[in-house]
């Protein structure tokens, strides 16, 4: 799949959010999209889905079963968990039963009987996950997946991208909290200035590529790490774990 | 397409946001109707409101047709958009869940005037006359009332005051020189109340005009439709 030369503005007046971008989905890869909160990662990623048409330039090769999971799935809807799957497959074409492997995947299974609106954010996010694989999509579009995920969903969605990738899906996700840079592969694209650079794979914006930025070593006690983790994702920084067996 | 309105009305049903309609509808009926038809008018009393409730239902089914898909959050439609794999097929399952309701609504309004035409003695050609007016009539108000849904005009204040506004202009266009370019609500509520014949009679150009004109809003939402926001 491939963006040529693509422009997008939300009015006709409006200013450009993303300008001449080009890009390449290889079929099979995964992709990592990071930038700053507004930098148009969302509109990328809806502009990658066909939720949205460029202004200018042309997006070609896009797989005909999309899966989009937003940032926020919409949980005001008067369904239960099991019958919004269950509406979806069928939108799809699909049995009830197709959303089941998922549900177990990412532990929904016991949220079935539950109305939306009374999931935690981390369900809801389940809920939006499932409906994106409902179809083993062939075109999988991630918005920050990992917010509000509990710590086993977290850790197991990196492999569930990696097997539907090896599956010949193309996968593209935005990852403030990167939780996929360390999966084998991934290319990373940086949305920054309403354009999209390529940048080293598992490697961090530099700082020529970020400049504004600065890389500190902050030690703290273990027992302080995830909350000191959290409070600095939550501020807009990038945090990096060094003393774990994988990155945070 | 199918399991799309299937979804759409199950939300507006279970949201209960088909309540105000139905209740407005309710109100029609037993203030309106059930006076208006407990007389002792003959055939053409009877004709008459088969004439007068679409043209009373006109506004309603309009708003149910901005109501009903905005029900789904945004993002949702987002989701079933990239589900039903056409741009197209969002924006035509909520036409046609809209206008499933809206026969309901107008199934409902039109019960007692139908008994009445028959007690009366109103002819089946009549009969399937009004049915028919109500049916595209139907079809006119739900293509015009979505073109106020969310998806065309993001702001409730401006979608709402544009419905009231198009509502308007519908029913003044139709006293006008220029009535062709409006539904032609006073000509069949006049052909209606000038009794069976009249009305048997002048059905064929008032839904030849009526097709017509939901043609052009149909034309018009699949050009819009073709470039989401």
């Amino acid at each position: 799949m491939r963006l040529q030369d693509v422009a997008f503005r939300y009015r006709r007046t409006g200013p450009w959010i993303l300008r001449d971008v080009a890009l390449t989905l290889p079929s099979g890869g995964v992709t990592e999209v990071t930038g700053r909160n507004g930098a148009g990662k969302s509109t990328l990623l809806r502009l990658v889905a066909g939720l949205r048409v460029p202004r200018r330039g042309t997006v070609t090769g896009r797989p005909a079963r999309v899966g989009y999971a937003p940032e926020r799935f919409p949980a005001d809807q008067p369904f239960t968990v099991g019958a919004y799957l269950a509406h979806m497959a069928a939108v799809r074409g699909l049995p009830a039963s197709a959303a089941r492997p998922w549900t177990e995947r990412l532990a929904l299974d016991h949220l079935l009987d539950v109305r939306l609106p009374e999931l935690s954010k981390g369900s809801a996010q389940k809920v939006g996950l499932a409906q994106a694989l409902l179809a083993h999509p062939g075109l999988l579009v991630l918005d920050e997946p990992f917010a509000g995920l509990d710590a086993t969903t977290r850790d197991a969605l990196p492999a569930l991208v990696t097997d539907l990738a090896s599956e010949g899906s193309t996968i593209i996700v935005s990852d403030h909290q990167r939780h996929i840079e360390h999966l084998p592969a991934v290319q990373r694209v940086h949305v920054k200035n309403g354009t999209v650079t390529p940048l080293p794979s598992a490697a961090r914006p530099s700082a020529a590529e970020a400049d504004g930025w600065t890389v500190l070593e902050v030690t703290v006690r273990t027992t302080d790490a995830e909350a000191v983790t959290a409070e600095l994702r939550a501020a807009g920084h990038a945090v990096r774990r060094l003393d774990t067996r994988r990155d945070a | 397409m199918k399991a799309l309105v299937v979804f759409g009305l199950r939300a507006y049903v279970r949201s209960l946001r088909v309540l105000p309609p139905l209740i407005v509808v309710l109100l029609i009926i037993c203030v309106v109707l059930l006076p208006g038809l407990s007389g002792s008018g003959g055939a053409d009393l009877a004709t008459g409101a088969l004439g007068d409730v679409p043209a009373m239902l006109f506004p309603i089914w309009a708003w149910v047709a901005r109501a009903l898909p905005d029900t789904q959050p945004d993002e949702q439609q987002a989701l079933s958009a990239t589900a039903a794999r056409h741009p197209l097929i969002p924006t035509a399952a909520g036409l046609v869940a809209s206008f499933v309701v809206n026969l309901g609504l107008g199934a409902l309004a039109m019960a007692l005037p139908l008994a009445k035409a028959v007690a009366t003695g109103v002819g089946p050609a009549a009969l399937a006359a009004g049915v028919l007016l109500l049916v595209l009539a139907a079809l006119g108000a739900t293509l015009l009332g979505a073109y106020t849904t969310r998806a065309r005009i993001p702001a409730p204040g401006v979608s709402l005051l544009t419905l009231l506004a198009a509502n308007v202009a519908v029913l003044l266009v139709s006293f006008s020189p220029v009535s062709w370019l409006s539904a032609p609500m006073t000509q069949w509520v006049r052909a209606a109340h000038d009794g069976p014949n009249a009305l048997t009679a002048e059905t064929p150009s008032l839904a030849l005009h009526l097709l017509l004109w939901s043609t052009a809003l149909a034309v018009g939402h699949t050009l819009l439709s073709r470039h989401p926001r």
